[in-house]
């Protein structure tokens, strides 16, 4: 009979396994494997700044919400070459995403910043003064 | 390897989403090599590649005995105050070559650079065009 404790062993190395697979370690390929579109995080002054990769992307395809501490980026890039062209190398793809991303804190809404440029998407995330922690002073 | 390239770098990079360039480059820094589309027209070839965050005056195209070769730095001073917390993918410069056959009219070339995506356009040589030929 298997313990509790050989399943958990198995269970870690199942979950071993799936990261290594989806880490892309044995691609060889340049196309992209997990998330989509990847996006870095960043702190600056007790806030966040999250940074996405987004060529080609048109501003009006980019649709970004944020709801407490949820932040949902969805969008469409389009990649049309019309007719008539042939092709010799395709690594570059249409895609449709969408993504929801939970953060540390709730985020002031209405303050929120995002600029497109380059390619490149930056939103700023100020945290909610609401959910700030609040300094007591002792009577 | 710069002070900046390496506080985006550090942190664990769970899921690479870019292929590094392997080779040796006299500038710090890491260097990628940019997802390209290769199409053919009637008239010419068209060069479609990636290059996020990329500015204008930082890409370098250059054509010698028919090898073109793109080098597109990005800026690392925006993440000079930022802390990363949260990394999927790293940040770094762009580099790729292509032999480019004689069939091209290398004088003609033109790039073009919007929203991160580079546009190299490669007109064929005249004597390289497709012809309709009429029958007498």
């Amino acid at each position: 009979m298997l313990s509790f404790r050989t399943l958990e062993t198995l269970l870690g190395l199942q979950e071993a396994l799936d990261l290594a697979r989806n880490a892309g370690f044995f691609e060889t390929s340049t196309a992209s494997s997990g998330v989509n579109p990847p996006v870095n995080i960043f702190e600056k002054n007790g806030d966040l700044v999250l940074v996405a990769e987004l060529p080609g992307v048109k501003k009006k395809e980019l649709n970004i919400e944020v709801k407490e501490n949820i932040l949902r980026l969805s969008g469409t890039r389009t990649i049309d070459y019309g007719k008539d062209v042939s092709y010799h190398r395709i690594e570059r793809n249409s895609s449709k995403f969408d993504r929801t991303l939970r953060l540390p804190f709730n985020i002031e809404s209405g303050k929120v910043l995002a600029e497109y440029k380059d390619g490149l998407l930056v939103v700023s995330l100020p945290h909610a003064e609401s959910d700030k922690p609040k300094k007591i002073a002792i009577q | 390897m710069d002070k900046e390239t390496k506080e985006v770098a550090k942190v664990e990079n769970r899921k690479p989403v870019k292929t590094q360039f392997e080779g040796e480059k006299t500038v710090s820094g890491k260097y990628y090599i940019p997802r390209t589309d290769i199409i053919e027209t009637g008239k010419s070839l068209i060069v479609t590649m990636d290059v996020p965050g990329v500015k204008k005056e930082n890409v370098n195209v250059m054509l010698e005995n028919n090898i073109l070769e793109v080098d597109a730095k990005i800026d690392f001073s925006p993440y000079k105050s930022l802390n990363p917390v949260y990394t999927e993918y790293n940040v770094g410069h762009y580099t790729r070559k292509f032999s480019v056959s004689n069939a091209i009219d290398t004088e003609k070339i033109d790039a073009n650079l919007a929203d991160g995506v580079l546009t190299l356009t490669l007109p064929k040589a005249p004597e390289a065009q497709p012809r309709k030929i009429q029958i007498s």
